[in-house]
Parts: structure tokens; sequence; C-alpha cells
């Protein structure tokens, strides 16, 4: 028994593969049973409903489809019908249209009909550079977008660390501060145009307390830009609310508990440990705000019911369906979505590489 | 039923540029009915081997074979195959009759009556039988455990494959699932693998185990044959507990030598030896004697370091006088024993007792000598 | 590497917020000058954030002109003084202007809503839980995530282009109008596909955030048990999809109901019989002799009716859409 074992020992060498044929007492048994099951599962592959598979893929189709799963990974094939038609929708209606729009833009399409697509130039983006109307979209387009989100960045810490608290009725607090979120920009609009009102809005009245006014809140060019802001930041504090307080909930208690026994202010708890912690819950609130804050050309439509915005806070947004909708200018609307497009790609392509890079994707 | 082949099987994961090879060239069979243990720290490609054979993780290179029959690119779901999870898996929604139901419903055209009957037949020997309408939210955690290993059973397929089914549950539960899995594995005569990173779950209840290392295979055998004739030093320090000491030594014309210390070898471990100079000493602590004799050949003088007892028996930390490092032999002794840190002790490693090994690569040059009835407990049935 | 596999949590969401709010320093529910001046400035805010809302709720029950120029606009009409200013008229001539248009946008807004919920949800599970090479995999998920950004300025061109000229529904279903409906209801058509399309991307990017957290040992369980992607989908993952639903469902109806932009371009005009409530609202209350403000506010409540009942009833579901 002794030689068996030390004749055992050389050939279990370090490499490792074992294989163990020599253990003759434990491996020859089942494998005298191993050659009946053997046989059974070859010869009639319909009973074993599993392993006969791979006897039965072996026709073209399976082939190609084991040559494809070979390439993406094994199930590929078989998770094509989930996501492939709802890719294949959106990437359409969304991918394909920016293309076509891209090749709208470079025709001289205008009023009714197709466009023609024989004659392709940049005339329409040489036309918007040097138009001022253009140009003073963009800016607005730039301040509101900006303002909007830092403003209701802002807000939203605050309320927030505010809610965050330990606060009692918090679910109570948290629904009425996002209830605007709920409200069509539609609706929003006829409440903040009876707001401004001139002569019986709030606003006025607000302010008159104070010896000041009335303003003309939407009349005024130098005024609307920013009695858009604060009607969008009413809207949407409540949203940059919820992502921070997500954010604040998922620091873990010990920060807090930590910072105190330091000997840190709340003021300064919060400044040096806890909203460095948010930057995540910061640019993805900040991202989807300005895209919030692209979408305002429903309010701006519906504060004065047509595609011409009150002076002043005409928006790339709303001078694009102006062109279009409006004027019939087909190509140049389309150039002008291409620009408004690529500025926002500015915003968003940087993003979608930051949640890639961590892993969010 | 069937009989298990891993041939060389390799996987390499690719992380950005550099590539990690998580299971290196294993070749492994498992016939027909055998319950094998792998075992291996954590990170050293036990699971990934696993999920191989499962399905769940695709092949590098290498084949798997389910009775002669390569499973390389056959999916999961066509494998026949239960795996039972660390995590249970359970599905939240569904009652335990309905969990224990689902492969059966899935997997064959069985009529209901017969899959009714089935599960009910499982459950009862879980002992789960009066759990059958309750959802996997109101079981304890050993409760869960079991209709995870009933659902496995239920199907009745080619091969179960465990991934430390037991790591989840408290020390007294764990032991008792232990002899019951063992049981069950028996009765059903499954071939099974059973992938843990505890080698007293490893020695206890394989027929054979694996040991793996960096994804590298270092030993198949019976347990009792991993203990006592270990293929390297990795396996040497992995199995046993408290794990076996070793002492760095030159080999000097057949003496063991360090500073303070030396160990003439009788000549024909002296031969096995011969030509190479560093080696490794191994003794596994249950081998050291101690005793209050004068030094001696194969003995030393020795001073009682910690005592840790652990009620039947006394773990020992020595320090040897003559060495000036703190680098201590551990040694277990009777619990009912007196001993005391401090006391002046003599240290017997017997001939017959230690290991060899070679100091570079780890081979195992000499493995102990056992007494021929030590040797049918390790190789007989 | 391969043995980092931990015991997933089985996609249950975590309920213990309060539990933990308590715990936070100063949550220790005392009676102190701060503690009060806290509560008294949220209660404050409180007040402010709901002034256009209560503003218009009271202006909507006033008659106009006189009503509106001879109250304070926060007051309602209902002091002895006042009440001959009080009138439920301008709720009754809004909802006439309105009725249809709020069937109108419940024709396009639940279907739309229900298949792009199931289109992100069948989507997100083929782009998670089935295994195929990340490599190929993220590009694609890419192109959904990105889908949810943009600007829809950048496609109403071609959209229109490619409802007029090249999928003319309102030739398409010539056999649906020959029984007698109004052919505007074209429009209805167009806006469900194309509030689908654009609203695919953030249903699916909702459903994979959930689906990520359901534990994957449980779907590779499923897989062993013999499960086919499509068993998996049916038994397993929708049934657990519930919650997320309830989710994805609400956010998505208060988009479509509430947005403007598509409805304007496809269906253009608020007199069409397929306007939607939005496109009515944004003109109503023009027309007449200065600005009617009872009416347009009567008229933006009853606009904004559904989706606050939807808001009031499930506030949770759409704090948590929001959030992710």
């Amino acid at each position: 028994m002794r030689d068996i074992l030390s004749t055992l020992i050389p050939r279990l060498g370090r490499s490792g593969t074992d294989s163990d044929r020599s253990d003759a007492e434990t491996s020859e048994r089942p494998a005298s049973d191993r050659s009946v099951d053997g046989d059974v599962s070859a010869g009639d592959p319909a009973v074993r409903a599993d392993g006969g598979v791979t006897d039965q893929r072996r026709s073209t189709p399976g082939r190609v489809i084991d040559a494809v799963d070979d390439r993406f990974g094994s199930d590929f094939v078989e998770s094509l019908p989930f996501w492939g038609p709802p890719f294949l929708l959106m990437g359409l209606f969304v991918y394909g249209a920016i293309v076509w729009n891209l090749l709208i833009s470079l025709t001289d399409f205008t009023n009714f009909g197709s466009p023609d697509y024989s004659d392709l130039d940049f005339e329409m983006y040489t036309r918007a550079l040097s138009d001022s109307g253009v140009i003073s979209a963009t800016a607005n387009t730039f301040i509101l977008t900006i303002a909007f989100t830092v403003a209701t960045l802002v807000v939203g810490l605050c309320l927030a660390i505010l809610i965050d608290r330990g606060i009692r009725f918090e679910n109570t607090f948290r629904t009425i501060y996002l209830l605007p979120m709920s409200l069509s920009f539609v609706v929003t609009a006829q409440f903040w145009l009876w707001m401004y009102n001139v002569n019986n809005g709030i606003l006025n009245i607000a302010i008159g307390v104070f010896g000041a006014g009335p303003i003309d809140w939407i009349g005024n060019p130098s005024v609307v830009l920013w009695a858009v802001v604060l009607a969008l930041l009413w809207q949407f504090s409540g949203y940059a609310m919820v992502v921070y307080l997500a954010g604040l909930r998922a620091i873990p208690t010990e920060h807090y508990e930590a910072a105190q026994v330091d000997g840190a202010s709340t003021l300064k708890m919060y400044w040096r440990v806890i909203i460095p912690q948010l930057k995540g819950a910061t640019i993805s609130a900040a991202v989807v705000l300005m895209v919030f804050a692209l979408k305002a050309f429903d309010f701006l439509y519906s504060l004065v019911s047509g595609y011409r915005p009150p002076n002043g806070a005409d928006i790339l947004a709303t001078k694009m369906v102006r062109e279009s909708y409006g004027n019939l200018n087909w190509a140049y609307g389309a150039a002008i979505a291409i620009i408004l497009f690529a500025l926002a790609l500015a915003i968003i392509g940087p993003y979608l590489v930051y949640e890639y890079r961590r892993g969010h994707l | 039923m069937a009989q298990l082949e891993l041939d060389d099987l390799t996987k390499v994961f690719q992380d950005g540029k550099d590539e990690i090879v998580a299971v290196d060239g294993v070749s492994i069979d498992i016939p027909d009915g055998e319950f094998l243990v792998v075992v291996g720290p954590s990170g050293c490609g036990k699971s990934t081997t696993l999920r191989m054979v499962a399905g769940l993780e695709t092949v590098t290179s290498g084949q798997i074979r389910l009775d002669d029959h390569v499973i390389n690119d056959v999916k999961p779901q066509d494998r026949d195959i239960a795996m039972v999870f660390q995590s249970y898996a359970l599905y939240p929604h569904m009652t335990v009759h309905d969990n224990m139901a689902f492969g059966l419903e899935e997997s064959t055209d069985m009529p209901d009556s017969e899959i009714a009957e089935r599960v009910e037949e499982a459950a009862t020997m879980m002992g789960i039988d009066n759990l059958l309408d309750r959802k996997p939210g109101e079981l304890s955690g050993g409760q869960q455990q079991r209709v995870a290993l009933g659902r496995a059973i239920v199907r009745d397929p080619e091969v179960f494959l465990m991934d430390e089914p037991l790591s989840n549950l408290d020390a007294k539960l764990r032991s008792q699932m232990r002899t019951e899995l063992q049981r069950i594995q028996e009765d059903l005569g499954v071939t099974t693998m059973y992938v843990t990173h505890d080698q007293t779950e490893a020695m206890t209840m394989g027929d054979r185990i694996a040991i793996l290392d960096g994804g590298v295979l270092q030993q198949v055998a019976t347990p009792l044959e991993c203990y006592h004739e270990p293929n390297n030093q990795f396996v040497a320090g992995f199995i046993g507990e408290p794990s076996m000491n070793f002492l760095d030594v030159d080999n000097e014309n057949g003496t063991l030598v360090r500073e303070g210390f030396e160990y003439p070898l009788a000549p024909e471990i002296a031969d096995r030896v011969a030509g190479r100079d560093e080696v490794v000493l191994g003794i596994r602590p249950g081998a050291v004697e101690v005793e209050h004799t004068s030094a001696g050949d194969h003995r030393f003088d020795a001073t009682v370091d910690v005592v840790e007892p652990m009620g039947d028996e006394n773990t020992v930390y020595l320090l040897f006088d003559a060495w000036s490092d703190d680098n201590a032999l551990v040694a277990t002794v009777s619990g009912m024993r007196q001993i005391e840190s401090g006391e002046s002790v003599v240290a017997h490693i017997p001939e017959d007792a230690i290991h060899i090994f070679d100091g570079e690569t780890g081979e195992a040059l000499h493995n102990r000598t056992l007494v021929d009835e030590e040797v049918a407990d390790v190789t007989g049935d | 590497m391969s043995d980092t596999s931990t015991p997933a949590t089985d996609g249950e969401l975590d309920g213990s917020d309060d539990a933990r709010a308590a715990d936070r320093p100063g949550a220790l529910e005392r009676i102190d000058a701060s503690r009060v001046a806290l509560y008294g400035f949220l209660i404050g805010l409180l007040a402010v954030y709901m002034v256009p809302i209560e503003s218009g709720l009271v202006t909507s029950i006033k008659t106009s002109p006189t009503g509106v120029s001879e109250t304070l606009p926060y007051m309602p009409p209902l002091l002895p003084e006042t009440l001959q200013f009080f009138t439920t008229e301008k709720w009754q001539t809004a909802f006439d202007a309105l009725s249809r248009g709020l069937v109108s946008s419940a024709l396009y807004a639940v279907p739309a809503t229900i298949i792009s919920a199931f289109a992100g949800s069948l989507a997100a599970y083929g782009l998670t839980q089935a295994t195929w090479k990340e490599r190929y995999k993220a590009p694609i998920l890419a192109l959904f995530v990105a889908g949810i950004f943009i600007p829809l300025q950048a496609v109403l061109v071609p959209l229109s282009q490619f409802w007029s000229n090249i999928v003319n529904v309102a030739d398409l279903l010539g056999f649906v109008w020959a029984l007698g409906i109004n052919d505007d209801y074209a429009g209805i058509v167009e806006m469900i596909v194309t509030h689908v399309a654009y609203g695919i991307p953030i249903c699916t990017v909702l459903f994979r955030s959930y689906y990520k957290n359901m534990s994957e040992e449980m779907i590779e369980s499923a897989r062993l048990d013999g499960a086919t992607m499509r068993g998996v989908y049916r038994r397993i993952v929708l049934p657990l999809s519930t919650p997320m639903f309830a989710v994805v469902l609400i956010y998505q109806f208060t988009q479509i109901w509430n947005d403007l932009l598509f409805a304007l371009i496809l269906i253009s005009s608020s007199a069409s019989p397929a306007a939607p409530v939005v496109l009515i609202l944004a003109g109503l209350g023009q027309s007449m002799e200065g600005q009617d403000f009872p009416l347009r506010m009567a008229g933006a409540f009853i606009a904004a009716l559904p989706t606050l009942a939807v808001y009031v009833a499930f506030g949770e579901e759409f704090a948590e859409g929001v959030a992710s």
C-alpha cells in the first residue's frame, strides 16, 4: 500500500493536471456505468430534452446562431427579440431623424412639398450665423439654461438639507415641493401669467408692499427672461431636492458623526464633508435640468399662445419652431435645430463619458 | 446520472487591456455519483470553474464533457444541471411549491399532477413539506436553504453544482446541514461538484477534494490523501487546522540545518531530498510531541510562548531556545494536560511524521510515513 | 476575480429611510428654538410654493373682469362682501371647451404610456439580464441613454415630413374613416407612435436601473432550471417588476399628458376634434376681449386634473421615478 501511494506522488506534479487515472479504486466502477449512460443518450437524443439539443443544433441556421453568439455573447440571439424592436423604433425616430434633419438643413427646403436633396450646401448655417435673431436666441438659451440650472440646484440642495434633518411629515413636505413638477408647462404658464399680471398679479402686489413696481414682468424685455427663470425654478426645485435627498441618504451616518466628533460646526460639516460627496447627484441633476430648460418651449409658447415668445425671451427652441412651422422655412429651422443639438451634445457627451467611466451606464 | 469531465479548462477575463487568467488548464474527471469538493482560497478560480460547468461563464479554452458530450456551447437551460447558490436565489414571488416546480415546468413536458407529486416527494425528503404554501420571505435562513436544495433535487438533474451553499448559515446549522447534504447525495447518487473555501467542509463532505490555487489545480485526491500525502506545500498548508508548521532549512548531506537546529534524516528520506539545497520541513501540529525529556536527535529545547485552550485539546506555541527569531512551532496536545506559558519543554519532531518540500517549487519530496492500517483508511472505501 | 460574487439582495427596496433619518445628528425631537425655526421656515416656504396654485384656484371661481379687479388675487370670493363675485360659470365654460380635449389626450396618452413602459421593460431586460459582451452592449446602452437627452427640436422637421409624406396615417387607415370617424384622429395614431418612440429611452433606463439590482443569482438559477430567456422574463422578471411598472407608468403618463410640442406639430389646430387638452388650453381665454384669467385658471385645473390625481395618489412612485 505504501508503494501505491509513493508512486502516486510524483504523478501529481506541481502542474496539477489531475486526471487521476491511477486512482483505480474510485474511478473504475463509474467508468463502466458511464458507457451505459452514454449509449442511451447518444442513441436517442429525444429521450434527453437537454443534452440532445447539442445534436439538434447542428443545422445551418443553428450554426449561424452559434457563430453570432460566439461573437457577441451567449445570449445575444436569444435576447435580440427583447431589445431589438424597441431599439429599432427608438433608433429610427431619434437617430435616424437627426441624420435626416441634418440632411434637410443642407437643402433650401421652404413651404410645402418635399425637400430637394440634389443641391446640398451650408447656406442655412451661414445665414444663421449672420442672423441677429439666432445670436440673441443663443445668448438667451445660455442665460436661461445656466441661470435656471444653478438657481434650481442651490434651492434644491437647501431644501434637501433642511428636509433631511429628521423632520416630521417629511413625505408631506416632499410631496408638496415636488407637486409643480407634475404639472404641464401649459398649466404652469397660466398660473404664472396670472402671478405676473401687471395690474392684479400677486408679485406686483408683493413688491408694492415695499413701495416698488408695478413691473411689467412679461412685457419688459430685460425682465422677462428672469421671470421665466423664476417660474421654472418654482416648477423644478422639487426635482433637484428629491435627487439631492437620495444623494444625502446614500452618505453613511458615520460621516456625520465623524465630522461632529471632529468638532466641525453644522455649517462646516455640510460644506466640507457632505456637499463634496454630492458631486454625482449634482452632475446628474444638472444634466436633467438643462434638458428641462430646453423644453421651456412649451412654457414660452403657452405664455403668448403663439410661436412668437415675449420680446427678450426668444430661445433657440422657440426660434426653431417659429422658423419651421410659423414661416415654413424648414431648412433654416432644421439648421437651427442642429445648432441646438450640437450645444446639447456638448453637455450630454461629456456626461455620458463620465457616467460610463463611473460604471453607471 | 453522469460522468463529468473537465479537460484543460481555462478561463481568461479581459480587464481593459489586461488579461486575467482565472482558471488555468484545470483537468478533473468526476465519475458518476461522486461528491467532489472544490476548495481553495478566495480568488483561486473555484467559483469560475463551477460557473463554466453551469454554462454561466464562457469557456476560453478546453472542454467540459458530460457523458462524453462536449457541452461548452450548450446554454445553461439545456444542460440539465441544477445549481444551489450561496444566496439561495429563490424566486421571492413564488411559493415554496412553485419554486420547486419551476424547473420541472420549464424543462420538461411533465403533467402538473406528476410535478406536484415529485415536489411533494422532494419536500418530504428535505423536511419542508409543511412549508409548501409559504413564500421565501416568510422562511428562516435554514428553511430557505432547504428549499434551495429541494429545488435542485426535484429536477433529478445529471449534475448538482453547489456554490458555498452553507456559508450563510450559523455554525450549528451548518454542521447539521453538512451531514444531511452528504446523506442526500449518497441516497440520490447524483454527481456533485461542491465549491467551498472552508477546508473543514472539504474534508468532511467530499469523496474527493480538488484544491485550486491561482487558477491552477494543485491536487485531486481523497481528503485523507490530501491531508497525509499533500502534493505540495500549498496543499499541506491549506488542508488541516491548525495548519502545518513549515521550517525553512538547508539540506546538508542528509541533515536539515538552520541556526541552532540540526535534524538528521534517515537514509531513505535523505535519498529523496538529495540534490536539493533549500528545502522546507513540514510537521503537523498534532504530530509534534511536547515532552520533558532532554534534547537529542529530533528533540529540541523550547519554551512555551502561548497556550490556547480549545477544550479537548490545547494549541501550544513553542519558541526554540536556540533560535534568535521568534519563529514559533505550533503543537496540539491533549486538553487534559496541564501546560503553562513560560514552561521549559522539549519539542519532539518524530521523523516518521515529517514532510519535506522543495524550497523553490514547493513540490513534496517526502511525505509522512503511515502505518498500514492508516493507509487502509486513506485509500480504502 | 472569480470569487467576488457576494450574496445579492433580492431586489427589495430599502424602506428604512425614516429609521435612518432619525439616527441623524439633530434628529432628536427636541422642542428648541432652532427646531421651531426650521419648521417655521419650511412651512413658510411651503406657503410660497403653494401661492401660484392657490391664487389660480381662487381666481377660477371669480367673475371676470369685475371680480378679478375688485378682489385681491389670493383672496377667495367667499367673504360676505365679495360673494357677489363668486361664480362656477368659468369652470363650466372651461369644461365645455376642454372636455373633447380630455378625451383626445386620454386616447393617445394611455396607450402610449402602456406601450412605452412595456417596450422599455423588454429592452432593459434584453440589455441587462442577458449575458452578451459588454463591449457590444455598452454602445447600444449609450444610444438609449443619450436618447433621453436629445432636444426634440432636432427631430421635428423630419418628424412632420415622416408623418405627412412617408407614412400617411390618414391614407393608410382609410377603412377606419369610412366608418364615419373623423380622419383627424389619424393624429392620435401618430401621437401614440411618436410618444412611444421618444419614451422608450427613459423607460429603458428606469427599468435597467431596477433590473441591475435584481439578484443575478436568481436569474441564473432560473436559466439553470431550464427556463429560456422568454420564460425567465414572463415568470420571474415581469412579476417582480410590478413596483417599477408603477413608477414608469406614472412618470410616462404625466410626461405624455403634459407635453405640448408634439401635439402642436402633429395635430397643430386646437379646432381639430383630435386636439389634446394642452393644445386647447394654450389658446383658452385668449380670444375673448382681454384675457379672461378666471377661465384660464379653471381650464388649467381641468387640464391638470388627471396628472394631479395621479400625483396625489402615487406621489411616492413619482418621486422615485424622477430621482432615478
